[in-house]
């Protein structure tokens, strides 16, 4: 049950937006978003806190790795490592190969042999017939996999030309020419000269008479295709030491001398050798030590090339993962719970966290040539650490150089790399939980908040229709406030108003009965007054005097008019508590009224309209009679031209009853407080009284003297309430008057 | 012998301005200010008449339990209540507790002395023979005006002074619509509207006892009442909602 409330009106008319209590609250409480917020820097500072630590971590395992192999030259000793400078083409490298290779004459197996091949031409021509163009131009690629050390050539050659079959030299046909140092520093030269395609034909020359002798170490594929040709072969480890050059004579026609040679290097003069870089097994043997540590280390020489390596950028997460990787909280908590995190509030939240992926791609380093301000820094001296984003800009990269120093010399430097993800998982899973309590917390929250707003709102709203209620539009107190439970302000303010209504009552009372008793208190002395005067006339008086008589008589018979009124209105309500109510049709009593009125008001003519003869009220006739004469003989008074029109209709279950006077308007405020106890328009309107003219009485229309308490109208409204009606005036215009409806609920 | 009446009123100024009032009219006059005093005396002797007031002093009720006490003593004593008190409840219960009428003290001194004097007259009417032109009749309404007495189908109706006037002045003139003042000015009393309305439901209710569905009296809404006689009872059935 809302009623328009008086504050909405109020608030409808200022044209203001009601903000209500409860969304005061919610609106309050919705700076509890902020909380997630602060949650989420601090874990972003915590984070950052993360990457200093691991920062200084994997400082610390480089310059670790790095202590173990200061001053350790003979770590570095059959390198290049104390050269100088190196020469590209003719200092080779011979990069980790990560699976086998098929002696097959293809490169397909070799990892990015594009990339890693060196390109021999014009400038790697080592010797030349004169005013002979060099037809031959080739690709090599160096490579290490196992105990063997694999090149791979790819020729370039207008004409191939094979060792003849019955041929006694090797070098009148297309050959290859492989020269290096062995491990004991000895000057060591090989030659692949092939009578067809095939598996290939070598032969070491011997270093006193230059004979070639047949070998069977050096294995691998001489493939002839449309451009030339190719050589794939390898040799053991253990016969190379740290130099290496190779040459391809070009032989144009069968059974001459070469025409050109070209290479990495003069393959018959020891001196002119390039150096052959591979990856150092014993580095590699301390690096794998480290490996374990997931992070993906480099050891480089300080021609930035790689010596040793361990581990893999893609799973080198640091030292966080070890504690993240595992779901501690997975047996505590239940499966519903379970799934409502991978479910739903993982996906929410990855729409801001971003997971740290181990599928990215990083292929900065080009594993002959490391480079990056790190690497330069640390082959200066410096120790340095860098974030950066991997190639595929998927991931953070931490690296840290730190440099090696043999005879405080920087001779190369340990470059240790390690994805933040670890951190990132770290910090996922601190945000996760943060935003699963804050959640929890904003959720209980906000609930509690709307449902305390709702029930402070409800308990205020409660108190309004209560006190809206309490007391009607006359000011009457209706019912009493009931005293609101709750110990807190709003009970108390309940209970305050509760006291209110119920004094107001007590006083309304006192004023209701204010009348009643003072004219029962008055009744006495009037009597007295009475009675003494009549005493008196009962004297011989003087004829002068008797005037006074006479008018103290009529005095006192206004003052008992007066008192009777006072107590006509009481009398009323008394009565009607007692009356039985009966079914009656009040039609016919209107009618029989309205025949009466006719005959008390000749000079008055009554237009009585009724569609519906039959009108059946419960209530009592009599009262209703009274009514209508009230209300009828006011109608009169005001009418201007001694016209009354009175209209009976039924409307759905009502019976409305309009009793119509033209005449002087009702001011504004008058139009509720018309039916209040001692109110007269005509003691505002105008002082007829005090000049004792003429005034229509209520009770007494012939009457001149009679007073008026403004009573009539609040009788017919005691009565209509006795009849469950209601009574109002209102205003009518064109012409101007004045109209009182009533509204009466049928019976059946 | 000139008649005594107690006078019982617990105002000193208008107990002795009635009393007065009918030592000149030639009564004998008792006045008590009390309860008390006046049991005490009435044990002794009873008046003639007693006016009553119900308030006495601290005792919200004294008149009435007087009354009780008196009618208790005796059942044909006049007692008249004349009080400031003039609510429906307080007349019912006078009424009904043996009173003879109930008069507010609104009422002017030659009126209440004319009741005095009907009461009397009433009282010495009851034992003379009846004299014919004293009687009205209508239909089975007979009022003797000397006795103040009024019979239904034979019957005596128990009419307060103020009721007797009342179907006095309606069966005066049948037919003919008395409305309210008419009514006060016939029943000497100075009321409102609605009093008139409860002496009239009084009044029908008098009858009701001795004829169940007596509808004699005829309430004119807006104006009055009027007294149709039983035959015409038929007629006005319809209007008797």
């Amino acid at each position: 049950m809302t009623l328009p409330s008086r504050a909405d009106t109020i608030s409808a008319n200022k044209g203001f937006i009601r903000i209500g209590l409860r969304t005061k609250l919610v609106i309050l409480s919705s700076f509890l978003f902020t909380i997630p917020w602060f949650g989420y820097q601090y874990v972003w500072e915590m984070e950052k806190y993360l990457r200093y630590g691991q920062e200084q971590t994997i400082v610390g395992t480089a310059r670790a790795l790095a202590t173990t192999l200061h001053d350790r030259p003979n770590l570095f000793d059959n390198q290049a490592s104390f050269l100088a400078s190196v020469e590209k083409g003719k200092d080779l490298y011979g990069f980790q190969i990560r699976q086998p290779i098929q002696l097959d004459g293809r490169y397909n197996d070799w990892p990015d042999f594009e990339g890693k091949a060196h390109f021999y031409q014009d400038s790697n021509i080592i010797w030349q017939e004169p005013n002979q163009a060099v037809s031959l131009r080739f690709n090599a690629a160096v490579g290490k996999y196992d105990k063997y050390l694999y090149l791979f050539f790819n020729v370039v050659d207008d004409k191939l030309v094979f060792r003849g079959n019955n041929a006694r030299s090797i070098y009148l046909n297309d050959h290859l020419t492989l020269s290096l140092t062995a491990p004991d520093g000895e000057h060591q030269q090989y030659i692949v000269s092939n009578k067809n395609q095939g598996w290939i034909e070598s032969f070491q020359l011997d270093n006193q008479t230059g004979r070639p002798q047949p070998i069977n170490y050096i294995q691998g594929v001489w493939q002839s295709n449309n451009t030339g040709y190719n050589v794939e072969l390898r040799l053991p480890l253990d016969y190379v030491g740290n130099k290496i050059g190779f040459s391809f004579a070009d032989v144009d026609t069968p059974s001459t001398k070469a025409t050109s040679l070209v290479g990495s290097a003069n393959t018959s003069d020891p001196e002119q050798l390039g150096t052959i870089l591979v990856p150092s097994p014993e580095i590699e043997r301390i690096v794998k030590g480290m490996s374990y540590t997931q992070s993906s280390i480099w050891v480089i020489d300080k021609h930035q090339r790689v010596l040793a390596s361990a581990g893999d950028i893609n799973s080198a997460s640091g030292v966080w993962r070890s504690t993240t990787s595992t779901d501690a909280s997975e047996g505590i908590w239940p499966t519903w719970w379970h799934w409502l995190q991978t479910h739903v509030l993982h996906p929410l939240y990855y729409q801001v966290l971003t997971k740290p992926t181990q599928d990215f791609y990083d292929q900065l380093y080009d594993e002959s040539h490391l480079a990056g301000e790190h690497i330069e820094q640390a082959l200066s001296g410096e120790v340095h650490s860098q974030w950066r984003l991997s190639t595929d800009k998927q991931a953070v990269i931490l690296s840290a150089a730190y440099p090696i120093y043999i005879d405080e010399q920087v001779q190369g430097a340990v470059i240790v790399e390690e994805t933040t993800n670890g951190i990132k998982t770290l910090r996922n899973k601190a945000l996760e939980q943060l935003f699963t309590s804050i959640l929890a917390i904003l959720l209980v929250g906000t609930i509690s908040f709307f449902f305390f707003a709702s029930r402070i709102s409800n308990r205020i709203r409660q108190l309004r229709n209560h006190a809206e209620v309490a007391i009607d539009e006359h000011g009457r107190v209706k019912e009493d406030l009931p005293a609101l439970k709750g110990n807190d302000e709003i009970g108390d303010l309940s209970r305050s108003f509760s006291t209110a209504v119920s004094r107001l009552t007590q006083y309304n009372q006192y004023l209701e009965n204010l009348s009643s008793r003072l004219s029962h208190e008055l009744r006495t002395p009037i009597a007295v007054v009475r009675t003494s005067i009549e005493n008196l006339s009962m004297y011989p008086i003087p004829e002068n005097a008797k005037a006074y008589i006479e008018r103290a008589e009529s005095g006192v018979h206004r003052l008992n008019h007066i008192i009777t009124s006072m107590t006509e209105a009481t009398r009323v309500e008394q009565l009607l508590q007692r009356t039985e109510k009966q079914t009656f049709n009040a039609y016919e009593v209107i009618a029989s009224c309205i025949s009466g009125f006719k005959q008390i008001h000749p000079e008055t003519r009554f237009n009585f309209q009724a569609p519906n003869q039959k009108a059946n009220v419960l209530g009592s006739p009599e009262h209703l009679a009274q009514m209508l004469e009230k209300i009828v003989t006011n109608a009169v008074e005001f009418s201007s031209d001694s016209q009354v029109g009175i209209m009976l209709i039924t409307v759905k279950k009502n019976l409305i009853l309009t009793v119509k006077n033209n005449g002087e308007l009702l001011p504004d405020t008058m139009e509720n407080r018309l039916f209040n106890s001692m109110v007269s328009l005509r003691e505002e309107s105008n002082s007829l009284i005090k000049n004792n003219q003429q005034t229509p009485a209520t009770s007494q229309p012939s009457s001149n003297s009679q007073p008026h308490l403004g009573l009539g109208l609040f009788i017919a409204r005691l009565i209509c309430e006795y009849h469950q009606g209601q009574i109002s005036a209102q205003n009518c215009f064109d012409p101007n008057g004045v109209q009182i409806n009533i509204e009466i609920p049928l019976t059946e | 012998m000139s008649k005594r009446i107690a006078i019982v009123e617990d105002d000193d100024a208008i107990r002795e301005n009635y009393a007065d009032v009918l030592r000149h009219q030639g009564y004998q006059v008792q006045s008590f200010a009390n309860r008390q005093s006046a049991e005490a005396a009435f044990t002794v002797r009873l008046p003639n008449l007693v006016i009553l007031d119900i308030g006495l002093h601290d005792e919200y009720d004294a008149g009435f339990e007087l009354c009780q006490w008196l009618r208790a003593k005796s059942s044909t004593l006049p007692i008249i209540f004349l009080t400031a008190r003039d609510n429906d409840v307080d007349t019912v219960s006078g009424l009904r507790i043996g009173a003879d009428d109930y008069l507010t003290k609104d009422i002017s001194l030659p009126h209440l002395t004319a009741r005095i004097a009907a009461l009397f007259r009433r009282q010495d009417a009851q034992n003379k023979p009846v004299e014919q032109e004293n009687l009205i009749e209508r239909g089975p309404l007979v009022i003797d005006s000397q006795k103040m007495t009024i019979k239904w189908h034979n019957h005596y109706v128990e009419l307060t002074v103020t009721e007797f006037w009342m179907v006095f002045a309606l069966a005066k003139s049948p037919g003919h619509v008395k409305n309210r003042q008419q009514l006060m000015q016939d029943s000497q009393i100075f009321v409102d509207d609605s009093t008139i309305t409860s002496h009239i439901k009084r009044i029908r209710k008098k009858f009701s006892k001795i004829e169940a569905d007596f509808n004699c009296i005829e309430t004119v809404y807006g104006m009055g009442y009027r007294w149709n006689d039983a035959e015409q009872n038929a007629s006005s059935l319809n209007n008797e909602a």
